[in-house]
């Protein structure tokens, strides 16, 4: 598969069922923390690998990456990205205060993936359900360290097939005030093999 | 004046003194630097993966371990570098996430290192240190005017490190 043959239409209804499932995900999160979650549209990208790390803001910038396999019908990888103190902010409402430690305890760990979880989770239902596929996530695996360092395991695993990625990014943010900003990323990046799957259950829909 | 040249994903450079060569935020990513001592030029890479597909062409030399360490050689034995002058370092092929493994089973990070080690063992080029493994990220930094590669982490046990 090729990413430049993706048209312009194929594009468009990516970016379409990304924005439902990711606004079936931001709602699930909205109950979760008491809070409304606001998305920005979606982006639809091919990007090269080596420019992936950039996407997510620079690849030395700290950031808490929760890491899932989609599984089922369709294969990919998905990350969700938190600047360090946007990862606090989510632990504070979920957890109440704490004081800001060097390292994430097991506690404020398992919350974060549980919170990647439950993202993942309505974001594929949703998915799944419009494409007539089964996709599942995995289990959630959790890093704090640079972003280049947090998502190159993905980029070794499409580096096997290519040199470039497509990617669909979602940007949301909490509607709290002052001093309480949440911010996150959604990342998917269907493997090389899966791209012409999810396109097929894209003709049912468009 | 001196330069400080970064080197992407997947990309291999190689410069004189003065210049610095950086590459940031590895994971299981390999930095592979090679540096020689008298004409003071040395190279960098950042790897994905051990070696390509048998079969395969690859257009990128710098994604590959196996294909980089070939390049830089090549590229630093036109300026003039010996191949028995040579000082290889590592820097990355850490494990960054608990119970995340590839299709295959095994850890990237691992194999990227040991592919590194025995490739330069094969062509007889000198690795005289690394900084490798762990589960954490590193920014690589090769500084053409002393040899030296400075080590930055966020996470690891020292956040600076010289090799």
């Amino acid at each position: 598969m090729s990413f430049a043959h993706l048209t312009d239409a194929q594009r468009d209804a990516l970016r379409e069922i990304s924005n439902i499932g990711m606004g079936h995900a931001a709602g699930a999160l909205s109950r979760l923390l008491g809070e409304t979650i606001l998305l920005k549209v979606p982006r639809v990208s091919v990007a090269d690998l080596g420019q992936v790390p950039e996407l997510l803001g620079g690849p030395e910038q700290e950031v808490v990456g929760v890491s899932l396999r989609m599984h089922g019908d369709a294969q990919g990888s998905m990350l969700l990205i938190f600047p360090c103190a946007s990862a606090l902010q989510l632990l504070e409402s979920l957890l109440g205060p704490r004081s800001v430690e060097e390292d994430l305890d097991e506690m404020a760990a398992s919350t974060l993936k549980e919170v990647g979880n439950i993202l993942a989770s309505a974001y594929l239902s949703t998915l799944g359900g419009m494409l007539r596929l089964s996709l599942l996530p995995s289990v959630p695996a959790l890093a704090r360290d640079m972003a280049g360092a947090v998502v190159d395991h993905i980029l070794i695993d499409l580096g096997r097939a290519g040199d470039e990625a497509l990617m669909l990014e979602t940007e949301f943010h909490s509607r709290a005030g002052e001093g309480r900003l949440l911010k996150g990323h959604f990342f998917l990046l269907p493997d090389p093999d899966s791209i012409q799957t999810l396109l097929r259950g894209l003709g049912g829909v468009v | 004046m001196s330069e400080r040249r970064r080197v992407g994903i997947s990309e291999l450079h190689v410069a004189h003194a003065p210049d610095t060569l950086v590459t940031y935020g590895l994971g299981s990513c390999l930095s592979i630097t090679l540096y020689d001592p008298l004409i003071r030029c040395g190279g960098m890479a950042h790897t994905l993966l051990p070696a390509p597909r048998p079969g395969r062409g690859e257009a990128r030399p710098g994604k590959f371990v196996a294909t980089a360490v070939q390049g830089l050689l090549a590229e630093l034995l036109a300026l003039g570098a010996r191949r028995e002058r040579l000082q290889a370092k590592l820097v990355g092929g850490a494990n960054m996430f608990e119970n995340l493994l590839t299709p295959n089973g095994d850890l990237i990070g691992e194999r990227n290192t040991e592919t590194a080690r025995e490739i330069l063992g094969g062509l007889g080029i000198a690795l005289v240190a690394e900084d490798v493994g762990g589960n954490y990220g590193r920014t690589a930094e090769l500084v053409l005017n002393s040899g030296e590669v400075r080590v930055k982490s966020v996470r690891g046990p020292s956040k600076f490190l010289i090799l």
